[in-house]
């Protein structure tokens, strides 16, 4: 579904992703491990289209998205959840919901539907429907992002670190919500996370992320036995 | 008493266009985060563009309104396409001085092509009428009435459909933007038309009370970042209320004290708000 053919991405003539290459099948769930600083940020927003590789190819269901602006690739079903959640910190959370759904605007009943669905995922967004964003926790705030992300349906979600800076309880509230997405909504998760222990254990298989270089790679019962794995971001 | 209200009529009459002009340039400002120094030439030139279709083409005053805002709004589309645009990833400093040369090239082109000399549009609404014992001119009032429709539309514009979000959403977070799917390009552009169609109009109800003059634009534009200060950098409120404040303290100080001194205390009235409030009246603490 998603490949990326030796990746290059430079920010500001920094070499931050050096030949990276994975492939996604569809309906996987697939993450993304690494320390802070490792590129995992670098490389989503380079699949994203926010950042443009210098060199190598980033193909979607088989077609080129390397060159495409953003919200051409938005369309095209593939969706970042950015870290830092970039809400609309002055808009309510019907309206961020909503201008998640832009891709799919006019078409009502769709958009209900799924408003609905994320309510259901996330019943306190549903009490606080014109609360303004900015005014939100941490956590309220990642699940809004999450919600909003999943508005227009995407068939392959981009997770940025959604448990960075979130209290235990919330982290794995929000574990639940991604296995249930992938798993009841068959929707296509890369999850990129420092926190390896969550993401090993509701993963299928991950890539391990260092310097900007794909340095392993692996289904999640080899990668949690991975001497170097357990070293630098289980600590066990 | 007669005075007063006399006074507080005209200050709600620039108030009115005030609020109008200083609006479409805090929109722009939001999205771009570049101040558009040329706004107040937009507004210059849908005055020239009005007289073009009353006075040279023998067009009735509604129909050139509808035409100056078609043609302004194409207009601003256009400025964004090829002065801000390709300017986008760039330092700042370049978008001002971009902004600067629109500015004199707006200017220059009124001048070369209307001449220095000022000129005024036949007004199609002379009448006027008594009411509190203070006169009141139609075409005054129209002013008014045609800000207060312009400002209720714009709003309904901005809180109710999806397009009039999405420049809310684009100001707030443009990465957020461009990752929920919104063509932040076609935001800005669509941006630009309604700021400078919104001058236009500004200018085509107010060019019949006074006379056209290719400076006036720059005047005006001045007093548009004053009102947008005022009210609080990138707030929709604040640049209407900072308008009609602007508006009503000018024609106060103007009636009461000296005409002569009215842009004076527009400025006073600036420090002294700044210096009991330094992010304006709604302004926000910087994030």
């Amino acid at each position: 579904m998603l490949k990326l053919n030796q990746v290059h991405t430079a920010i500001g003539g920094l070499q931050i992703i050096q030949n990276v290459s994975l492939e996604i099948g569809k309906g996987e769930f697939v993450a993304l491990l690494g320390s802070n600083g490792a590129g995992k940020t670098t490389l989503f927003r380079t699949i994203a289209g926010v950042l443009k590789p210098h060199a190598g190819s980033v193909t979607f269901e088989g077609v080129p998205i390397d060159r495409l602006p953003v919200h051409k690739i938005v369309e095209r079903g593939l969706v970042l959840c950015p870290q830092g959640r970039q809400l609309f910190p002055e808009l309510s959370v019907q309206k961020n919901l909503l201008l998640g759904a832009y891709p799919i605007r006019g078409e009502k009943k769709r958009i209900q539907k799924n408003l609905d669905r994320v309510y259901a995922l996330f019943p306190i967004l549903r009490e606080r429907i014109n609360q303004k964003a900015g005014t939100f926790s941490g956590g309220e705030q990642q699940m809004l992002a999450i919600g909003r992300a999943l508005m227009s349906e995407p068939k392959m979600l981009l997770l940025d670190e959604p448990s960075v800076g979130l209290a235990p309880l919330i982290v794995k509230l929000i574990a639940d919500v991604i296995s249930n997405i992938n798993q009841e909504m068959d929707t296509t998760v890369f999850l990129s996370e420092q926190n390896a222990n969550m993401a090993l254990n509701i993963t299928q298989r991950g890539y391990v992320l260092e310097s900007g270089r794909c340095v392993l790679d692996g289904d999640c019962q080899h990668l949690k036995t991975d001497e170097k794995v357990r070293k630098a971001y289980i600590g066990a | 008493m007669e005075l007063f209200l006399q006074q507080v009529f005209n200050g709600i009459m620039f108030g009115s266009t005030y609020a109008i002009v200083a609006l479409g340039l805090t929109l722009v400002m939001g999205i771009l985060n570049i101040p558009n120094f040329a706004h107040g030439h937009l507004y210059m030139l849908g005055g020239y563009i009005t007289f073009f279709f009353i006075g040279t083409l023998g067009l009735g005053f509604w129909p050139s309104l509808v035409l100056t805002l078609i043609v302004l709004g194409l207009l601003g589309v256009l400025m964004e396409r090829i002065v801000y645009r390709p300017l986008t990833d760039q330092p700042h400093i370049n978008a001002f001085i971009a902004a600067i040369g629109a500015l004199i090239f707006l200017e220059s082109l009124a001048l070369v092509v209307w001449g220095p000399q000022g000129l005024r549009i036949p007004n199609p609404y002379p009448q006027n009428f008594e009411l509190l014992g203070i006169t009141i001119g139609l075409q005054r009032l129209l002013v008014i009435i045609g800000a207060i429709t312009l400002i209720f539309g714009l709003h309904v514009f901005m809180k109710h459909t999806i397009l009039g979000t999405t420049i809310e959403a684009v100001a707030q977070n443009r990465e957020g933007a461009m990752l929920n799917g919104i063509n932040v390009n076609r935001v800005s552009a669509v941006t630009f038309a309604i700021s400078s169609a919104t001058a236009a109009v500004a200018a085509s109800f107010l060019s019949p009370i006074f006379m056209l003059s290719p400076s006036m634009g720059a005047i005006l534009g001045m007093k548009a970042f004053i009102i947008v200060i005022l009210g609080g950098m990138g707030s929709i409120p604040g640049a209407i209320l900072g308008g009609y404040i602007l508006g009503v303290i000018e024609a106060l100080g103007g009636g009461y004290i000296s005409a002569a001194y009215k842009d004076v205390f527009a400025f006073g009235a600036l420090i002294i708000i700044l210096t009991v409030k330094p992010t304006g009246i709604f302004g926000k603490k910087e994030a």
